[in-house]
């Protein structure tokens, strides 16, 4: 019992995807969920109920006490939004390294060749990265990036912005420019599901304005870029995050991770992180 | 430490990366376009990313995740996301001692007087991982090394042995230019059956 890293929300499934109670592991344990009359129900390993909250179109449960409610996004609220359930996929990483490659742009051009960024377009300039304290959230604003094909709505290369948010440990909130509409943001967001601490399962979930692409476009466009991302994120050493600095060598535009690593350090949470050089 | 073999040149042809080890340590043996090689630590400085998936450019070897490319010397000469930057000389890669002769890639980790082991004029035939280690079947032969053990019998073979993870093995076998390709690889085949105890 940590409660540095129990006391939090960890997303375990997709609404919509629940029929049968089934199995899942959070935190390197045994849980159980499943849905009755329009409700769905978690268990732990001994048979005692968790928590739960449902929102963004997944189950979220805790397997300590969260001492505060699940973040909220109020812009995804917004009418005319298309709320996208990407699905999951399972990766063989720490669930920070998967929540810290969501945070960087700068892989955009060699992972995300010709779709998110495109040599030479490779800079990345200063942005603005703080730890805003009274909501405890890490966030990167003024992020710009060249992307030849920004969203499935996109037609052609534009200048993108982004602001990224992380509101919880495992979880990641991105507001990026929205192609057919200047002036709103698209969302699109990463939770993390923590199987155990170098393995996890990636639950994508997007509020988009996209008029035109068919609910499976965007849902293959997004995996696509999430395929692209696992064959890093398998193959990073080691699979955790290391949180001391010294192993890795972070540049200006890791702002953002070297703010999130932060931190991870200062509220505690270590599951899945690397404290010592190994 | 003693010469490993750990590829043979025509799996590196020039512009190519690939992975290989030694025994807990995971390498990059790289080709440069002008047909130098290099072995280096299998891991990125910057974000940890396997280098062996990288890709060749010019004489570099560039990080397949954020482009950082890394120049024979194992030193970053370029970070795509600060193209303006000289990278601090702080940035590289370990590397190791590594030579090419016979058509084998040998490596050593450690700085090493030794002199490349004589092939006698024998060439690559094949490699075949083999679930024994490389001492075990160093002791199989009789031998005290396993950088090549050298085996006459019904074939006239030697054998460069690279000990890999998990008490496991690559075994490249290489035989005079005469002779026959294909019974030296069966009997290897059949080599491999008997030590892991397996009907061939
Ligand atoms: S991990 Fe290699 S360039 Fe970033
Ligand atoms: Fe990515």
């Amino acid at each position: 019992m940590n409660a540095a890293i129990d006391n939090h929300w960890y997303p375990v499934a997709m609404i919509t995807g629940i029929d049968a109670p089934r199995e899942t592991l959070l935190l390197g344990k045994k849980i159980t969920l499943g849905r009755e009359d329009g409700t769905c129900w978690v268990l732990d390993a001994s048979g005692a109920e968790l928590p739960t909250v449902e929102r963004f179109g997944h189950l979220w449960t805790s397997p300590g006490q969260p001492n505060r409610d699940l973040f909220t996004i109020p812009e995804a609220d917004n009418p005319g939004r298309r709320l996208v359930d990407v699905g999951s996929v399972k990766v063989k990483c720490s669930p920070l390294r998967a929540v810290e490659n969501f945070l960087d742009i700068a892989h955009f051009p060699f992972v995300h060749t010709d779709i998110l960024g495109a040599e030479p377009h490779t800079e990345v300039d200063r942005y603005d990265v703080k730890i805003r304290e009274e909501v405890d959230e890490v966030w990167a604003t003024k992020v710009k990036f060249y992307q030849p094909q920004a969203a499935k709505s996109a037609a052609g290369g534009i200048t993108t912005e982004y602001m990224y948010r992380v509101p919880a440990p495992t979880c990641s909130v991105l507001y990026k420019t929205c192609p057919p509409r200047p002036g709103e943001w698209d969302i699109i967001t990463l939770f993390v599901q923590p199987l155990t601490d170098e393995w996890c399962e990636v639950w994508p979930w997007m509020a988009l304005y996209d008029d035109d692409s068919t609910m499976s476009e965007m849902v293959s466009f997004q995996q696509l870029i999430f395929m692209q991302d696992r064959s890093i994120l398998e193959n990073q050493i080691p699979r955790k995050l290391p949180l001391d600095p010294g192993m890795e060598v972070p540049t200006q535009a890791d702002m953002t991770s070297v703010a999130y690593r932060r931190w991870l350090k200062k509220i505690g949470y270590t599951y899945g992180a690397q404290l010592v050089a190994a | 430490m003693d010469w490993v073999a750990v590829a043979l040149t025509e799996d590196v042809p020039p512009g190519v990366v690939i992975p290989s080890r030694i025994e807990d340590t995971d390498l990059a043996i790289w080709c440069t376009p002008s047909g130098r090689y290099h072995a280096w630590s299998d891991r990125c400085p910057h974000r940890g990313m396997r280098l062996s998936h990288g890709f060749v450019r010019g004489e570099t070897l560039a990080c397949i995740y954020h482009g950082w490319q890394y120049n024979e010397t194992g030193s970053c000469d370029y970070i795509p996301a600060h193209p303006k930057l000289t990278p601090p000389d702080t940035i590289c890669v370990p590397t190791y001692t590594c030579a090419e002769e016979g058509g084998v890639i040998w490596v050593s980790l450690t700085d090493t007087d030794r002199p490349l082991p004589a092939l006698g004029g024998r060439t690559p035939v094949r490699s075949l991982p083999v679930n024994m280690s490389a001492a075990d079947l160093a002791a199989h032969f009789g031998a005290t090394t396993f950088t090549t053990i050298a085996v006459v019998s019904d074939v006239d073979v030697l054998l460069a042995v690279q000990p890999c993870t998990g008490g496991t093995c690559m075994v490249h076998a290489l035989a005079a230019a005469e002779a026959d390709r294909s019974s030296v690889s069966h009997w290897l085949e059949n080599l491999r059956a008997t030590l892991e105890g397996v009907p061939a």
